[in-house]
């Protein structure tokens, strides 16, 4: 039986970043303002000095000592799992074996990294690597090898739509609940740096060779960062049997697509706009009742640019707080509607509002600007988050406080 | 139980031939790949400033897709999510990628960059229509019309789509070929019946 109106609660969450390998460790880089940009370790590139990225402060082998997780699955399905487990082991949910529980997880890259490896060799010399080095690299294994940990088989789909991916896990995530196909669902998405993400982006000319600096008159592109973040979402039914507070609710999504570019957003932000509109219209909330939003600010002229002017079109003239907390961690790519998502349910959950650092200049066509200091003790009821990515589909979600 | 879906329209370009139904359109031997098709959209008096952007592969489809739709498709009888693409090839992307891996020497080249996947085309195809339905591009070693016939059905048949735009769409060097299939629910004067025979006689025939 369909329940059309059945509100969906977060119930635990669970990050990985450059900034931290728990939510602990994220607050407590927030607060310090410490950002998780250097240069790249991961892999020899030419673009090792030149082009600052936000890795995951732990190697693959520690992530394979941590997570138990063999070494031919790939740095997204480690990511993944360590973010994954963080949150189911948030909510605690009591009797999860007698619920339907499905794992909705995005992700772009796969297992590229490794393929990446293989490559190499293979290319020399077609006698060599070894093929378990390229099996179950497609996006869905990554889902699947981490599902298979999580002991969930109830319910599985992935999802990649590029920069959005795991912003739309989390409203599938959402409509599953609502459509009583589960009772709980972990939604959100994870992804590793490879060559090719970071090879792709700057020959889009799009990577800073500084570190980021979102909303600013002089941002010249992006940092490249990996991670993951995860959503415990669950009914009605299952938030009433749970022994500790939820975080918030999820009440408003929407993805819209401009269909302007393969790769850039229409400059007057069509699809940006139209997400936080009719995400807005979905919660039946106004613009004045947001009171942060978690701007996908990527830090490129064009991204910044187009959320700037559908923010403005949007907002205007009262505009909440905001920020973009890809000044931390970088762009996680598929990750971060995710990692962002968990932002969003923290700072409703302890009153934060994070800063946009380095921010300077106001850009010159809009009036107002990100926030630049770590505010706590602030009362937010709803939280926007946005997250736009290639082909021009863009997504936005809405938490609200309890 | 399969409907009966019929073929309400076709449309081949290669050869330095343009193919619409059983008729011959218009031809133009000798040019090189990228003259030709920039011969056809001036022959068919197009007006679509992006066409010249594009790479060869989304330009030999969009070029089909308009012809194949020319006069008699009334899109405007289906909602944007009712009509759906499905397309193949052999050689995926790699005319362009290669192209692109050209300009690696020098500064990679974002606008060539951003047409090294196949699937380009169908969104190119979409943009232009307004397309908004399920859409697929396999990559196969050569056109599987039994493939396309299931594809398609599938879609039709479980009212997922309407109508779909199917076939074939592949460019490498100098060698090219397109053969796109309208396929729609109702029968017309001139329609066949959607089977991959009669995808075969049209593919081979051009």
């Amino acid at each position: 039986m369909a329940n059309m109106d059945q509100t969906v609660y977060i119930a635990g969450v669970g990050v990985i970043s450059a900034i931290g390998n728990n939510v602990a460790e994220h607050l407590a880089s927030f607060e310090r303002g410490e950002a998780g940009m250097a240069e790249i370790t991961l892999f020899d590139t030419i673009h090792k000095h030149t082009r600052p990225v936000a890795e995951v402060k732990l190697t693959d082998d520690e992530l394979i000592a941590q997570t138990g997780l063999s070494t031919h699955n790939g740095r997204t399905a480690l990511l993944s799992l360590v973010a994954a487990r963080e949150a189911m082991a948030d909510a605690a949910i009591p009797g999860l074996e007698a619920l339907r529980v499905g794992f909705v997880s995005a992700n772009t890259v796969g297992g590229m990294d490794r393929s990446e490896d293989f490559f190499v060799r293979f290319l020399a010399d077609n006698s060599k690597g070894k093929l378990k080095n390229v099996f179950d690299h497609e996006c869905g294994s990554m889902t699947e090898i981490v599902a298979d940990q999580l002991g969930i088989t109830d319910f599985l789909t992935t999802i990649s739509t590029a920069c959005s991916s795991s912003a739309n896990a989390i409203f599938y995530g959402a409509r599953l609940i609502r459509n009583n196909v589960v009772d709980v669902v972990v939604a959100g998405g994870a992804d590793a740096i490879t060559k090719f993400t970071l090879n792709g982006f700057n020959t889009l000319m799009i990577l800073d060779k500084e570190f980021c600096k979102p909303f600013d008159e002089h941002r010249e592109g992006l940092n490249l960062g990996e991670g993951a973040g995860y959503l415990v979402l669950v009914s009605d039914k299952v938030a009433k049997t749970l022994n500790k507070p939820l975080y918030c609710t999820l009440s408003g999504y929407n993805n819209s697509n401009d269909a302007y570019h393969q790769t850039a957003s229409s400059p007057d932000g069509t699809g940006s706009y139209l997400a936080m509109k009719k995400a807005l219209d979905k919660s039946g909330l106004k613009p004045t009742d947001i009171d942060y939003i978690n701007l996908h600010g990527t830090g490129t002229p064009n991204n910044d640019s187009a959320e700037g002017t559908a923010v403005k079109r949007l907002f205007d003239p009262e505009y909440p707080p905001m920020s973009s907390t890809k000044s931390f961690t970088g762009h996680t790519l598929g990750a971060s509607g995710g990692v962002e998502a968990v932002f969003s349910a923290l700072a409703i959950k302890h009153g934060l509002i994070y800063p946009n650092l380095r921010f300077e200049t106001r850009m010159s066509d809009l009036p107002f600007e990100p926030e630049r200091k770590f505010l706590k003790d602030q009362d937010l009821k709803h939280v926007m988050s946005n997250s736009f990515g290639f082909g021009g589909n863009c997504t936005s979600l809405i938490f609200s406080k309890i | 139980m399969t409907e009966k879906n019929h073929i309400t329209s076709s449309c081949s370009i290669s050869n330095g031939t343009v193919n619409k139904d059983d008729h011959k359109a218009f031809e133009n031997h000798g040019l090189d790949i990228s003259a030709f098709l920039l011969s056809v959209y001036q022959y068919f008096h197009f007006n679509y400033p992006k066409f010249y952007k594009m790479d060869n592969l989304s330009k030999l489809g969009w070029l089909a897709a308009e012809i194949l739709l020319q006069n008699d498709f009334h899109k405007y009888n289906y909602q944007p999510e009712e009509i759906g693409v499905v397309l193949t090839n052999s050689n995926s992307s790699l005319d362009n990628d290669l192209k692109y891996f050209d300009t690696l020497k020098d500064i990679p080249s974002p606008s060539v960059f951003v047409y090294t996947l196949p699937n380009i085309v169908i969104g190119e195809i979409c943009i232009r229509n307004n397309f908004k339905g399920e859409h697929a591009f396999f990559i196969q070693e050569s056109f599987n019309a039994d493939f396309v016939a299931q594809q398609v059905n599938y879609l039709l048949d479980n009212n997922i789509l309407q109508a779909c735009i199917c076939g074939w769409v592949d460019v490498l060097g100098r060698e090219y070929k397109a053969t796109l299939f309208l396929v729609e629910k109702k029968k017309t004067e001139k329609s066949l019946l959607f089977s991959a025979e009669n995808m075969n006689s049209i593919f081979n025939k051009n």
